[in-house]
């Protein structure tokens, strides 16, 4: 299974594009869509998700043209978990999920089978009699991965699964969206950078409506190597100053001073050291260089 | 079936419900037992129109749309089907409720013994749930139309409040005569017998109609 866009845009009626010439080529498995807020990532999923026609540009669901003839054909193959989702208050776990399944065209006895294995995977096979509204934000956003896997769907739609989540709750539903990922093509939605180190192979990068970057995630680290430095400043009005003339990706106060990593394609003029990339260095270097 | 009844019939609204025919009841005099069905009807359209507006309206408000517009169309139909058929059956259980409440609390003189043509007080109460079941049917339609146009439920209640505006007027009473939507309320006493006001049920079930065949093209346009 995999996704073609080819020079995508999307425009609203406010004359505000929200996605500009973007083309991208998403193949199977986890994927990572990263980008700040008002990117362009919800945009781009509710296109994928045939909820808003492009302006023009063109987008392919292995083979089969976004168009609106194949739309139903199309549907059958997504499943998508959006940023906010209220699942029924008044229904129970159980209930809930029967109810989106039968919804979703998934016959009964196959609905129950795949409810008994997903709340198995994802830990809420004790809580299926508790109502939707007595579940914590993790437990919900678990139940909505649920519903979005429940029609066993090609192509998952992921925007933002981990908003909100305590780390426990956010490592918990990476884990399960690599798990999910197998056999299937996952777009994992996000701004938390962390996320996508910790779950993607492959990922784009989106600012203003366009990709910055698409490719794997090694060689967005090697695009930063030799770039990121770190020093050790304990004059406050020096750390301001290199504030001033650097990017700085992380601050830190220790006992021993302030520990800035900076960000730089040449040495910065002050006492420190070359250290391996994060993520999160590669992001905020292709961002600003 | 039950999971559609804890959806479309949660405790708040059927409670409410119940405290508005029960004070309507107790509040809304009536001498005759006649009038009670005159009572009853723009009074019914308008717990009809609060009660029905979110039928699917909630999906976008629960933030759920984006989910169901993946759906395959016949089963969302379905699901609407179900919640609007449901709403209903309670909303008429609730109106011949009402009607005998009605009896208890305002105690009115029966119509049966002041003219016998005009049949017995169960047939009375048969044509009157009759009546009820198509108003109920057009305003919960209506109103759950005009909510998944505007893709609001405070535009489904004022939308439909702006036609009951209308139609439970004189000038639509003189206009419309038996052809208003409120055509029940407004039947003639002179002719306790005749049916004359079926031609405005008749409209409602034909709106209700056009209504029903327009929403599969309001969820695909509107999601």
């Amino acid at each position: 299974m995999s996704i073609l866009m080819n020079d995508l845009t999307v425009t609203f009626r406010n004359n505000v594009t929200a996605i500009d010439h973007a083309s991208l080529e998403v193949p199977e498995g986890i994927f990572g869509l990263l980008g700040e807020n008002g990117a362009g990532k919800t945009t781009l999923m509710r296109v994928l998700t045939t909820t808003l026609s492009p302006s023009s540009g063109t987008v392919t669901l292995n083979g089969l043209q976004y168009h609106e003839k194949n739309y139903e054909k199309i549907q059958r193959l997504i499943g998508y978990l959006p940023q906010e989702i209220d699942l029924y208050p008044g229904l129970t776990v159980q209930e809930c999920l029967e109810y989106m399944g039968a919804l979703a065209g998934v016959p009964k006895s196959l609905c129950r089978e795949r409810i008994e294995c997903y709340l198995e995977k994802t830990g809420l096979t004790e809580h299926r009699k508790k109502k939707m509204k007595q579940l914590s934000g993790g437990m919900k956003r678990r139940v909505g991965l649920i519903q979005a896997l429940i029609n066993d769907p090609e192509f998952l739609i992921i925007d933002e699964p981990t908003t909100g989540l305590d780390p426990e709750e956010r490592i918990r539903i990476r884990n399960l969206l690599v798990d999910f990922s197998e056999k299937r093509t996952v777009l994992f939605s996000t701004h938390v950078v962390e996320d996508l180190a910790a779950t993607c192979n492959q990922l784009a990068v989106m600012k203003k409506g366009c990709f910055l970057y698409s490719g794997s995630v090694q060689n967005l680290l090697d695009n930063a190597a030799g770039a990121v430095w770190e020093c050790m400043v304990t004059d406050p009005i020096k750390a301001r100053e290199l504030e001033q003339n650097y990017r700085i990706s992380s601050k830190q106060q220790t006992e021993g001073g302030i520990r800035l990593r900076i960000l730089s394609r040449i040495k910065p003029g002050i006492d420190c050291r070359p250290v391996p990339v994060t993520l999160e260095d590669a992001y905020i270097y292709l961002h600003n260089y | 079936m039950m999971k559609e009844v804890k959806i479309s019939l949660p405790f708040y609204k059927t409670a409410s419900a119940l405290l508005f025919i029960v004070i309507l009841s107790l509040i809304r005099g009536v001498s005759v037992s006649y009038e009670i069905g005159a009572a009853m009807e723009p009074a019914m359209a308008i717990l009809t129109t609060a009660f029905c507006a979110d039928t699917y309206v909630q999906e976008i408000t629960g933030r759920r749309s984006e989910v169901w517009r993946l759906y395959p169309m016949k089963d969302k139909l379905c699901a609407i089907g179900a919640r609007l058929l449901l709403q209903q059956g309670f909303l008429l259980l609730l109106a011949a409720a009402g009607y005998y409440l009605f009896f208890l609390f305002q105690r009115p003189r029966l119509f049966s013994l002041m003219q016998p043509e005009a049949g017995s007080e169960i047939r009375q109460f048969m044509i009157f749930l009759g009546a009820m079941a198509v108003t109920i049917a057009f305003w919960s339609v209506l109103s759950n139309t005009i909510a998944c146009i505007f893709r609001s439920l405070w535009f489904g209640i004022g939308g439909s409040l702006l036609l009951w505006l209308m139609a439970n007027s004189s000038f639509a009473k003189k206009l419309l005569g038996p052809r208003n939507v409120f055509s029940y309320a407004y039947r003639n006493i002179a002719d306790a017998g005749g049916f004359g006001w079926l031609a405005g049920k008749g409209i409602c079930i034909a709106l209700c109609a056009v209504m029903l065949l327009l929403l599969p093209t309001l969820l695909k346009k509107r999601g």
